[in-house]
């Protein structure tokens, strides 16, 4: 099975921090949280098709960040360079990255921790003329037959569709596994191709601010939690909410 | 101009719809239901396909798509975008609209950052949230069939139970420092007591299932903006926060007085959840 998965790398959304009147997102780089789910079901997928996993990322090549990629099971990756990436050129450029592959199923995550759009693996799928099912949970593959549950929050649908098809999974769908010291060892010898892609991006980003607000931040700590609840009690009467 | 809304949820419909009426053009309205009063035009399908809903909003050759930000129709305005190669901006939360050129805000970084961005017309965007009410319009109306996609929906579960986090007024949220899916029991109750609704972070919603799915707090779910939303035994993932944000006073308790959610709470109430629940419950039955 030719098996394709797509990771950002960002900055790490614990480190990143309001200064000022700044929003700091100079912070150390990681794949994105969900990233790491669906390069987990790519690996399972391989463990149980055989094939190859494809790994593909757009925007920074760091390449601590790309070896976490490849020490979890990643056959090879491509890294893709561009300038002022948003959602048309990432996909443009994952699309004529892939199109040589021939992939079976292209997985991402549903939601990057930086940018969030969700935009991303469904644009893929335009691009290349593939189905696509989102927020997915579970994903079974019997043959050329594909059945996936979709958290959609308020209801769980369950759809059948075949493949080759775009995915995009949840945090649910699995536990990403940690690589041994082997691995990561190992990890260092794969394959990154390094490839430019040239496109002229249709959103250009003005201003990033920060969303400032004001918490009280007040730690209400005794030994007896009956003390703390009535401190809390005569603060939440004066902010007039209970 | 020619703008197309579509959502599967009619608040969101509603409030796309309001967005689009303040472009002062005409409106498309896209629904599988007829309840729809605030478009020029409506389209009434006959299923949720979205293969067959991305060919319909596409053959329309719209000037503006606006679609709501519930997850089906996150997919569908990343298709769009895509099959037109048009500029995709989600969660929005401002936008003016000169001649050809947009200018929108949204929020990024897990809601830690405004983001203003330009593009040019025709653009495919998804609504936040907005105060804007529509217009009441008298729609013609027109049914369609859509084809058949590649994605057959064959089975459907509601995890609804039957709570409104987002118009609740005081809101309970449980993480995984609750210990158990069997502790929940005491947000329950305390929730009871102030007249709130229980809901919790992601892993404890989607993924433990110790509350229902769909009460599932966060960027990727509900976002909520209660008077009071008390965090209990959770510890502050962005993720989490981006849900809360909105929300007037934030207490939350911990047994670490250093969880980094204090860094975006009113209160941080040193100490063990379950205990927290009990006496707070003892004090306002005492009122």
């Amino acid at each position: 099975m030719n098996i394709v998965v797509g990771f950002k790398i960002v900055p790490d959304d614990q480190m990143v921090k309001v200064v000022g009147d700044k929003l700091n997102t100079d912070a150390p780089l990681k794949v994105s949280t969900y990233d790491k789910n669906a390069i987990e079901e790519a690996i399972r997928l391989k463990e149980k098709f055989g094939g190859k996993v494809t790994g593909i990322t757009v925007g920074s090549n760091d390449r601590k960040s790309i070896r976490e990629a490849l020490a979890m099971g990643v056959d090879e990756v491509i890294a893709i360079l561009v300038k002022d990436p948003d959602v048309y050129v990432t996909a443009m450029a994952i699309a004529e990255n892939v199109k040589m592959l021939n992939p079976d199923i292209i997985l991402f995550s549903e939601m990057t921790t930086d940018s969030g759009t969700s935009a991303l693996p469904a644009y893929v799928s335009e691009l290349l003329g593939l189905p696509y099912i989102s927020n997915v949970k579970s994903l079974k593959i019997e043959g050329n037959k594909v059945t996936a549950d979709r958290g959609m929050v308020s209801y769980i649908e369950t759809v059948e569709s075949s493949l080759p098809l775009v995915v995009s999974v949840g945090g649910e769908i699995n536990t990403p596994r940690i690589p041994s010291v082997k691995q990561i060892m190992e990890s260092s010898k794969k394959p990154v191709k390094e490839v430019k892609f040239d496109a002229q991006s249709k959103v250009r980003i003005r201003e990033i601010k920060p969303m400032i607000v004001n918490r009280k931040r007040i730690v209400i700590e005794e030994s007896d939690i009956n003390k703390a609840v009535d401190k809390l009690i005569e603060y939440l009467k004066s902010d007039g909410v209970i | 101009m020619k703008a197309v809304v579509f959502s599967e949820s009619p608040v969101f419909l509603k409030m796309a719809a309001a967005v689009a009426q303040s472009f002062g053009g005409d409106v498309i309205g896209i629904s599988d239901s007829e309840n729809v009063k605030f478009v020029n035009k409506l389209y009434i399908i006959d299923k949720m396909d979205e293969d067959g809903i991305v060919d319909l909003i596409s053959s329309l050759s719209p000037d503006v798509i606006l679609t709501g930000n519930v997850r089906r129709d996150r997919a569908i305005a990343g298709r769009v975008a895509g099959k037109l190669k048009l500029p995709i901006v989600t969660d929005v939360v401002s936008l003016k609209v000169e001649d050809k050129k947009v200018t929108l805000n949204r929020v990024a970084y897990s809601g830690m950052g405004l983001v203003t961005l330009e593009s040019e017309l025709p653009i495919v965007m998804t609504i936040a949230n907005t105060q804007l009410q529509p217009k009441e319009l008298q729609p013609t109306v027109e049914k369609v069939q859509l084809k058949e996609g590649r994605v057959k929906i064959v089975g459907r579960k509601s995890t609804s139970s039957g709570v409104n986090l987002a118009t609740a007024d005081i809101v309970i949220g449980v993480g995984r420092g609750i210990g158990s899916k069997e502790n929940v029991k005491y947000a329950e109750e305390l929730a009871k007591a102030l007249g709130g609704a229980v809901g919790g972070s992601r892993p404890v919603a989607a993924e433990l299932n110790w509350v229902p799915e769909d009460r599932q707090i966060g960027l990727s779910g509900l976002r909520i903006r209660p008077k009071l939303y008390i965090a209990l035994g959770i510890s502050g993932q962005p993720q989490h926060i981006a849900g809360i944000r909105d929300s007037k006073i934030i207490v939350a308790v911990n047994t670490d007085k250093n969880a980094p959610i204090l860094e975006n709470a009113d209160y941080l109430v040193v100490g063990n959840a379950i205990d927290f629940c009990k006496v707070m419950l003892s004090k306002l039955g005492k009122k």
